[in-house]
């Protein structure tokens, strides 16, 4: 398996995508939706997104998968993905780094301050 | 589909690499589609801001440029290749002509590999039935620089005494018993052997037991028999009672002790009974000096033929030191069974394995050729394949996977093409090869073997169409007409040249084996074999125990035969020509210095009666024949051959020398007569002597009887004479001469036909290839020679033009493949007679043929090109 490190830091859309994966699989449509639903500042238009997805399954963070219960009124076109065991750890690894700034931030009242902007 | 949304599309075909399109377009248009109908709803100009974002993200959009390979390797390869051959199944069935004749092609180069392989494999390959086949050797004897000798059965117990290398040593000769005391007195095929022979091949019985070794030496013999299993079931119908039986052979009792297990293997030919060597019937034939015997022995495990060899020599040293009479100059050499076995035969086969590896080496070219053309026209859906984003590499895959898979087919065909023609193979071949007819079969070996040679033929055939494909501009393809790259032109030729050239080389193999075989049978054997019949029968030394007994019998029996109505002349003589009986003896010449028995001259000496010369038809060159008064007491005669006259006397007549013949007497030449050949047709002239059988009457010999009509058909009535003399006489091996002289020409004409067989499959094979390449040009062509005829050329103009193309190729390939058979030639060398391997006869007379079929195949498509319409042929533009 290739360095799960070497990915690191990850591309905003990158690390979006796989959290939108981390709860199962998922259309490149649903993606979509989760992205923008968490953070519309991520620009999600379909050639960034299906350019991460190309990239991504190149790098076997991703994979195609066939979904367990495909939905009556689903799609046949549409293709399914879901995290490798490496999209996995990768993501763990991206996750543990963010909370690292964030504890360090924190610890220097960073935080604090945003919170009281707020 | 809106405007929008094709336009979209079609945006992204033009900013984005095919392939991503290909695979992920859908969804990016159903995306794209869901966020301007998002936008457009929130009203005013957001369905513009939504445009102008969706045409920066397709620019700014950074996918790979390639689609990356399926990750999960190992299930997806064989995705893949159940993918591919299913797609190459598909693909050879949309064209049924091109797969039906590259698969025939192929089975017939594949079943002819297979076939003669499987002949290979029986004879060279599969190892020896017996325990550690290795260790088992056959020690010859030599004499000065002369080996395969006979061994003297003293040296071989001398050496069984003193060798330190060997585990076991037996001795043994082969030569027809006569059974009495049955019915119908009978030859057996009698084998004497010492009982260590046994424990060499690791014989086993079936009942009783083999022999000891005090039962089979000399001083403390014992009258035992064993019987082969076969023998036991055929002739005494398997009755158990056999063992412990006695039987009579040449008149001594033997008592059957054992019979051997079924299917033993016995080197040196099948006999029906086996006897203790001590019994070996001719006189002196065990004595100091008298070789004859064969030798088969076990090394020791871990001795190398060498070191056996090195121990024997210095054994050969002490005996030639303690017996300077018989043992100067006398020596041994060691080899292994299987060398002694197939040495002859070896250089034949792979000769043969040769020239079939060729037929399929032209078979694969011209297959490889028919997958170019077809890849040419291919070459569209390739490229379209490529758009699709196959890579490179994955079109070269499914190619290569084409090819093998046509290769299968063509191996399943040739498998079991192969099963009939081993079957013609062994009945052409198997009496020739020093093995079991019914061991030539297909077996696990020769399996491996067809499936590397299949495998091998695809990707040979395969890879040139494969690569070329793979690195064919698809561009280029896409935007010409035709469809066909003509840089491939050179590499078809290449093959053409090639398929020509190995064909030529092949044509002077089968030419010159056919002068070979022409110059053998026009060997002139020195006397007349038409209606000439010979058999063979042996006196039992117990009732014919005096010469004066022997030579009475002789010469009664010579009288009946001559009084049988249709018989014209008979004579008695030991070794008939061609028989592959015979004996050698070292000269010594009165009046000349005395020189060492092992370096004098060999004379091949026959004893025969009055009127041999007249029966054969030998010419009498000077002198007279022998007489009625030549007998046992007269002075010694002999006569001798024009060879030897000459030789020995040059410019001066032989007759009233003296001459002595090995160990014999002081003999006076009374005649000279013409020269024959004794045991084959392509042998250097023998020096011959004839001593009458009168003077030196022994138990074996022939008889010649020249016969008016079939010779044959005379056979029963020269058996009853001789049964009118002894009635328990056997007689056996009757054969007419003419036959004889064409069985021994047999295995060379075998030769001849097989090799002269694949020539012309591999010329026929070649000629399709130079038409199909010719052909592919004209049509190439057709708009150009189009031009040409409308500007005015002829037809003969055009046609010429075309075979020029032709006549060019088949130039290089003549000068090729005569440089390969120069090369070549030294494999051919040994089997040749008569014609030199450089022989230009030969090479222009085949040079000719493929000149001319190769520019016969290139007429049709120039005649074609010569009638092309012009008004059709620039229509198509």
């Amino acid at each position: 398996m290739a360095d799960a490190e070497s990915h690191l830091p990850l591309t905003p859309i990158v690390l979006h995508v796989l959290l939108a994966l981390s709860d199962g699989e998922k259309h490149g449509y649903a993606i979509a939706q989760d992205i923008e639903r968490a953070d519309p500042g991520i620009p999600t238009g379909p050639g960034s997104l299906y350019g991460s997805i190309h990239r991504m399954l190149a790098a076997s963070l991703i994979e195609e998968r066939t979904p367990r219960k495909p939905a009556a009124n689903e799609d046949p076109r549409r293709r399914f993905y879901g995290l490798t065991p490496l999209g996995k750890r990768v993501l763990h690894l991206e996750v543990e780094r963010l909370a690292a700034i964030v504890k360090m931030a924190r610890k220097r009242h960073l935080l604090d301050q945003v919170a009281a902007r707020a | 589909m809106s405007p929008a949304e094709r336009f979209y599309r079609l945006a992204c075909r033009v900013v984005l690499p095919h392939g991503f399109v290909a695979r992920f377009g859908d969804e990016m248009a159903e995306l794209a589609q869901s966020r301007m109908m998002a936008a457009r709803a929130r009203g005013g100009f957001a369905g513009l801001g939504e445009a102008a974002r969706l045409a920066r993200d397709l620019i700014t959009a950074r996918p790979l440029t390639s689609i990356p390979e399926p990750p999960a390797p190992q299930r997806d390869n064989m995705d893949i290749l159940l993918h591919d051959l299913r797609f190459a199944l598909r693909a050879l069935a949309r064209r049924p002509a091109f797969t039906a004749v590259a698969a025939i092609t192929l089975a017939l180069g594949i079943g002819a590999n297979t076939a003669i392989f499987t002949v290979v494999n029986a004879v060279l390959l599969r190892p020896l039935p017996y325990r550690n086949p290795e260790q088992v050797v056959v020690v010859n004897g030599t004499q000065g620089t002369r080996g395969n000798q006979g061994v003297v059965y003293a040296d071989f117990v001398d050496w069984r005494a003193r060798n330190t290398t060997f585990a076991e040593m037996g001795a043994t000769r082969g030569q027809s018993v006569t059974l009495t005391g049955v019915d119908e007195p009978a030859r057996l095929v009698g084998m004497f052997v010492s009982a260590g022979f046994f424990r060499v091949i690791d014989t086993r019985t079936s009942a009783g037991r083999l022999f000891n070794d005090a039962e089979t030496e000399l001083g403390t013999r014992a009258p035992v028999a064993v019987v082969q299993y076969e023998t036991w079931c055929s002739r005494f119908g398997a009755d158990s009672t056999v063992l412990g039986r006695t039987l009579t052979l040449n008149g001594t009792p033997f008592t059957v002790v054992g019979i051997t297990a079924p299917n033993s293997q016995i080197p040196f030919g099948a006999p029906d009974v086996f006897l203790p060597i001590g019994y070996y019937p001719n006189a002196h034939g065990l004595d100091r000096g008298v070789r004859g015997i064969g030798v088969a022995a076990r090394l020791k495990p871990g001795v190398s033929i060498a070191a056996a060899q090195a121990d024997l020599a210095a054994i050969a040293k002490q005996l030639e030191s303690e017996y300077p009479a018989t043992n100067a100059g006398t020596g041994a050499e060691v080899q292994s069974l299987r060398e002694q076995l197939v040495g002859g035969v070896r250089e034949r086969l792979l000769i043969m394995l040769g020239a079939v590896a060729l037929v399929l080496l032209i078979a694969c070219a011209n297959v490889a050729n028919l997958q170019l053309t077809r890849g040419a026209a291919r070459a569209r859906e390739l490229t379209v394949r490529a758009a699709l984003g196959a890579g490179r590499r994955r079109i070269a895959q499914q190619l290569l996977t084409e090819s093998v898979v046509l290769s299968g087919a063509g191996a399943l065909a040739g498998l079991a093409l192969a099963f009939g023609l081993t079957r013609v193979l062994v009945t052409l071949v198997g009496p020739q090869l020093p093995v079991d007819a019914q061991t030539i079969r297909i077996d696990a070996t020769v399996l491996v073997f067809t499936l590397a040679v299949a495998l091998g033929t695809g990707i040979v055939f395969g890879m040139i169409p494969a690569w070329h494909s793979s690195r064919a501009d698809f561009g280029d393809v896409l935007r010409s007409r035709s469809g066909g790259s003509p840089t491939r032109g050179g590499v078809r030729n290449t093959l053409v040249v090639a398929q020509l050239a190995l064909s030529l080389a092949l044509l002077a193999s089968a030419g010159l084996l056919t002068r070979s075989l022409m110059a053998l049978e026009r060997v002139d054997p020195g006397f007349d074999g038409s209606h000439l019949l010979t058999a063979q029968f042996r006196l039992p030394g117990t009732k014919y125990d005096s010469p004066e007994k022997i030579w009475q019998m002789f010469e009664q029996t010579t009288d009946a035969i001559r009084a049988v109505p249709g018989v014209e002349s008979a004579a008695l003589v030991r070794a008939s020509p061609l028989s592959g009986n015979g004996e050698s003896y070292p000269v010594a010449v009165d009046g000349q210095p005395v020189i060492r028995p092992a370096d004098a001259p060999q004379v091949q000496t026959n004893s025969i009666t009055a009127g041999y010369f007249a029966t054969l038809r030998i010419p009498l060159a000077a002198g007279r024949d022998f007489e009625t008064s030549d007998r046992a007491g007269s002075t010694p005669v002999v006569i001798v051959n024009k060879a030897f006259a000459e030789a020995t006397w040059p410019g001066e007549s032989a007759v009233g020398h003296r001459i002595k013949l090995g160990g014999d007497d002081w003999r006076t030449i009374v005649g000279v007569v013409g020269n024959t050949k004794h045991f084959s047709l392509n042998e250097a002239q023998l020096l011959q002597a004839y001593v009458p059988h009168a003077q030196r009457p022994q138990i074996f010999t022939s008889i010649a009887v020249r016969v008016r009509g079939d010779a044959l058909a005379m056979s029963r009535p020269v058996i009853e004479a001789i049964r009118r003399v002894d009635r328990d006489q056997p007689v056996w091996r009757f054969r007419a001469m003419d036959q004889d002289l064409t069985a021994v020409t047999t295995s060379s004409r075998t030769m001849m036909w097989l090799t002269a067989l694949f020539a012309v499959v591999a010329l026929l094979v070649a000629a399709v290839g130079i038409y199909g390449v010719v052909s592919y040009t004209v049509s190439q062509r057709t708009h150009e020679v189009g031009i040409r005829i409308a500007l005015g050329a002829s037809a003969r103009g055009v046609a010429s033009l075309i075979l020029k193309q032709g006549a060019v190729l088949v130039a290089i390939a003549v000068a090729i493949g005569l440089g390969a058979s120069f090369a070549g030639a030294r494999f051919l060398r040994s089997q040749l007679f008569g014609v030199q391997p450089t022989d230009a006869v030969t090479l222009a007379a085949v040079t000719v043929i493929l000149a001319g079929v190769a520019i016969a195949a290139c007429y049709i498509p120039a005649r074609r090109a010569a009638r092309v319409d012009p008004v059709e042929a620039l229509r198509n533009d």
